[in-house]
């Protein structure tokens, strides 16, 4: 079925043909794997003998072929970046160059062990090495961890620091975090899994912190102030050095959530603006392919009021060579198993130097022309919270479409029966009906009109009281509105284990 | 595009910037861009330079392992509907990752012996350290327990996490190498909220967790059991069937390269009870307005971008391509091949502790595929480790390294499927002349 076109485009809801795919455990199994495996086989001890497993985990084993066939058919069901346009606010889904993933791949990098000796893994070491000294000259934080895992890991990880600082200062009485309400979830989430108190800052009418709110809250007990610049409205915080100032002359430290760093990137340093923490999300800003979910990594970069506490094991360099420290008094310790998400970081260091310094500006520059050039076309038919240039992301809502009963779970449901991913919806929390949109740099102006006459299409259709479409939607993917209430009221996590023959 | 948006110069979309904070294109102190031949020249160069798995022989463990790696695996994790797909949250048009999610979960449900399983954690060490804060939120108590037999990376990431929580974190410690069941027993008491044991241990060892599920019962602390190669669970009984509440680990062994580190895969599993408290994404089998089966990301009332600061973590971005490698890798391999992959490492211990040079001694007791060798002194390790290492032999971790109160003359050795019989001969021989 061909849906309308415009612009000149047709896309439909099929592709060869979509096929219906059972779960592994519907299809016939193989009683022997296909694999041809490795290895010798032998006696096992007596001792082991006690130990045995009599009944098997039940674990469906397919032939080659038909595994194959299982998890290809599944990806078509999914839409990715290499599919279409991706305008999730905050998750910066930029194009994942190819290249990266050859490189990761190299056996010298990939199959390598953590605990083989350092002399063995140079070459590895010094690449990260230098993407640590990157990271810093981006940021303006020259002292950096590559450790945590994640963006929230980061932040619990900055939060630590913080709470270390402070002890070593004598002022361990400080737990508390002030946070705006306009923040991501995992903000407050960190804090109190440093066990610090979280603080709410309530946001200025424009979207922005409130110096004054900032300065009623700013007390002898208060670590930190955790914030995201830009916010997560996409507005830069232009008071940032005041903000700074303040929190600092209060004896806090200002954490910075690196989430927007798409918008300033080569071109402004948190670092310079005060920011005295700040995490990474390697899988926003440095093009490491989301997977569903992860990995992600998210390195964090402090300046010299952190730096004793960085977490171990960390890269050094000593004269020629490249060592890792396992641990040292100040630190805080490690926050994961390992030095980190090694493949990932790669990925990241291969995305920096393929930009080098002449051209790493023009990310935020198309990231920000893209995001305005959205707003600029779209201002019109939605409602605008607030008001001026934004940076990397828009915010919209469905303020104009609840005159004609539609909201922004129709107009996202909608978005995906005329070809595009739902850009993020229902955040940030503090904006009723949020709609915000990151085209990121790596669109081309003729997808980017694609999405605003589809935009357009829809406030039309709202207007004309044509909703219908919207209401039904999607209609064009395997499956439509799926029933989020009865799998949360009855959850059913696994696949029965009835027999072995299913 | 400027004319649409009103301004004309770019300079003016970043006016809100403070002037002093911006930076001249090309000032940053970094090296110039690099073509797409060059990078891979240099990555090349980098890779080349280091020893791996293809010019050398692997007998490390301590968490990673060497395991064969089917090319079905990586085909599907490169597949771009997979790899640059994002979090599953418009499910309509993200069915293929969130099917791919509900039979990983099942798979390591079973694997494991358990109900349930969540959408991964970054890796063991962290879900060691979540396994612990969940079980403080069930009980309502605060003294956790660990064995010393837990490997030192996951206990110094789980102290970490639970320094500024209060309540206290004991550790059991060990003598020798395997679990001192019996001293950890004496330790759990009714104020206990788990004790964390890990099977088979960091050094190897399988023991009988009986007794501690026993002590469990009558103290109604939860038994939280860590591994660290989910291949074992093919071959010896699962922690589920040892009676374990929550079992957490690392599913590296499934697929997943060693990567020096990462990225890698934390499992997560419980008992249905405990469902509510786990960590986590996890995804669940629902219905569309069709009636047609489906599935969603589901509970998240128990995560960060709802719960905030009342969450069961702060975890948002979880391993989620790694789940899709361990699924294609476990359903390629079914029972019999992870079964054949358990008994091939198990095997290649079995020929190498049992044909070792007097001088030379292994640990005691039942091992699956990982075992510490003594030497007589640091010497004849280090001797040994050094005419290894010359014929691209990684013989083992200096188990100092990693066991901070280890005396330096043993080393922890792995095997794995990938151990064929004349790397085990090789490395006997050379233990042989390590007199």
């Amino acid at each position: 079925m061909t849906v309308s076109s415009y612009s000149g485009g047709h896309y439909s809801g099929t592709s060869g043909l979509m096929h219906e795919e059972p779960l592994l455990f519907e299809h016939v199994h193989e009683e022997a794997t296909s694999i041809s495996l490795p290895g010798l086989t032998g006696p096992l001890s007596d001792e082991l003998h006690a130990f045995v497993r009599t009944e098997s985990a039940n674990i469906p084993g397919l032939s080659e072929p038909e595994t194959v066939r299982h998890f290809v058919r599944l990806s078509q069901w999914n839409h990715g970046i290499e599919t279409g346009f991706y305008p999730l606010g905050s998750c910066t889904m930029k194009y994942n160059p190819r290249v990266n993933e050859q490189l990761v791949r190299l056996p010298g990098l990939a199959h390598i062990h953590p605990d083989q000796p350092e002399e063995s893994v140079q070459g590895l070491l010094a690449l990260l090495f230098e993407l640590q000294n990157w990271l810093g000259e981006i940021t303006g934080l020259p002292y950096v961890t590559l450790q945590p895992a994640a963006g929230a890991h980061g932040e619990w990880a900055g939060l630590m620091m913080i709470r270390a600082a402070l002890e070593s200062r004598g002022e361990a009485h400080r737990n508390k975090v002030l946070i705006p309400d306009s923040a991501h979830g995992t903000n407050p989430a960190s804090a109190a899994l440093c066990g610090m108190q979280t603080v709410e800052l309530k946001s200025l009418a424009n979207g922005r912190i409130d110096l004054e709110e900032l300065k009623a809250h700013l007390d002898g007990d208060v670590a930190a102030l955790m914030l995201t610049n830009p916010n997560t409205t996409g507005m830069f915080e232009s008071d940032i050095a005041k903000i700074c100032e303040l929190v600092h002359q209060a004896g806090g430290f200002v954490y910075g959530d690196g989430a927007n760093l798409n918008a300033l990137v080569g071109i402004a340093r948190p670092g310079d603006m005060g920011i005295d923490c700040l995490h990474i999300n390697v899988h926003k800003t440095f093009s490491t392919p989301h997977g569903g979910g992860g990995p992600g990594g998210g390195p964090v970069v402090v300046n010299e009021s952190l730096a004793p506490y960085l977490p171990t094991p960390r890269i050094i360099r000593q004269g020629d060579l490249y060592r890792i420290i396992q641990s040292d008094e100040s630190s805080i310790g490690p926050v994961l198993g390992s030095i980190g998400q090694v493949g990932v970081l790669l990925r990241a260091a291969a995305y920096i130097a393929a930009f080098g310094k002449d051209h790493l500006h023009r990310i935020a520059e198309d990231a920000v022309l893209n995001a305005n050039y959205i707003l600029a076309r779209l201002k019109e038919a939605y409602h605008v919270p607030f008001e001026g240039i934004c940076k990397h992301e828009c915010l919209l809502t469905d303020g104009i479409q609840n005159k004609h009963g539609i909201k922004t779970l129709d107009i996202a449901k909608r978005l995906i029966d005329l070809g595009f991913h739902p850009m993020t919806v229902y955040f940030p929390l503090v904006v009723h009906g949020a709609m915000l949109i990151e085209p990121t740099e790596s669109e081309s102006r003729e997808t980017i009109d694609a999405f605003c006459d589809a935009m357009l299409e829809i406030a039309i259709a709202c207007e004309e009281g044509d909703t219908e479409a919207l209401y039904v939607a999607p209609l064009l993917p395997i499956r439509s509105r799926l029933d989020e209430t009865a799998a949360a009221r009855n959850p059913v996590l696994v696949w029965p284990s009835e027999s072995k023959d299913e | 595009m400027l004319d649409t948006i009103g301004v004309s110069d770019m300079r003016e979309l970043f006016a809100d910037i403070p002037a002093s904070f911006h930076h001249e294109p090309g000032s940053l102190n970094l090296p110039d861009a690099l073509s797409e031949a060059a990078i891979v020249r240099k990555f090349t160069q980098a890779s080349d330079s280091n020893r791996h798995a293809g010019n050398s022989s692997y007998f490390l463990g301590g968490g990673t392992y060497h395991h064969f790696i089917p090319a079905v695996v990586d085909y599907i994790i490169s597949r771009g509907e997979f790899l640059t797909a994002y979090t599953p949250y418009q499910p309509e048009i993200a069915q293929g990752t969130l099917q791919v999610l509900f039979e990983f979960q099942t798979m390591v449900a079973r694997l494991l012996g358990m109900d349930i399983s969540n959408a991964s954690m970054y890796d063991a060490a962290t879900s060691v350290a979540e396994a612990a804060l969940m079980a403080r939120r069930a009980k309502r108590r605060e003294r956790v327990v660990m064995a010393g037999s837990v490997n030192p990376r996951y206990r110094a990431v789980t102290h970490n996490y639970l320094s500024h929580l209060g309540g206290e974190t004991i550790v059991v410690e060990n003598n020798g190498f395997s679990t001192d069941v019996e001293k950890v027993c004496a330790a759990v008491d009714e104020a206990t909220a788990c004790i964390i044991i890990q099977y088979p241990d960091f050094y190897g060892s399988v023991y009988d967790l009986a007794e501690i599920r026993r002590k469990c019962d009558a103290t109604g602390a939860l038994m939280v059991v860590a591994f660290s190669d989910a291949t074992a669970f093919a071959l010896i009984k699962s922690p589920g069937e040892c009676g374990a509440d929550i079992v957490v680990g690392s599913g590296q062994a499934l697929g997943i390269p060693m990567g020096f580190g990462g990225p890698h895969l934390g499992l997560f599993t419980c008992t249905q009870k405990l469902l509510r408290q786990m960590p986590g994404r996890v995804c669940g089998m629902t219905a569309d307005v069709n009636g047609r089966r489906g599935f969603v990301l589901t509970l998240s009332t128990r995560e960060q971008h709802i719960r905030r600061e009342k969450a069961t973590s702060n975890i948002c971005s979880n391993q989620g391509l790694m789940c899709t490698a361990a699924a294609t890798h476990m359903s390629l391999m079914g029972d019999a091949g992870l079964k054949t992959v358990a008994e091939h490492s198990a095997a290649a211990l079995q020929m190498l502790v049992s044909n070792l040079p007097a001088h030379v001694k292994a640990a005691d007791g039942a091992r699956y595929n990982e075992t510490v060798l003594s030497f007589k002194d640091r010497n004849h390790r280090d001797d040994f480790l050094a005419r290894a290492g010359a014929e691209q032999i990684f013989a083992g971790i200096p188990l100092e390294k990693l066991d901070g109160k280890a005396e330096p003359r043993h080393l922890l050795v792995a095997t794995t499927e990938m151990t064929e019989a004349e790397d085990v001969s090789r490395y006997l021989e050379l233990l042989e002349t390590a007199q």
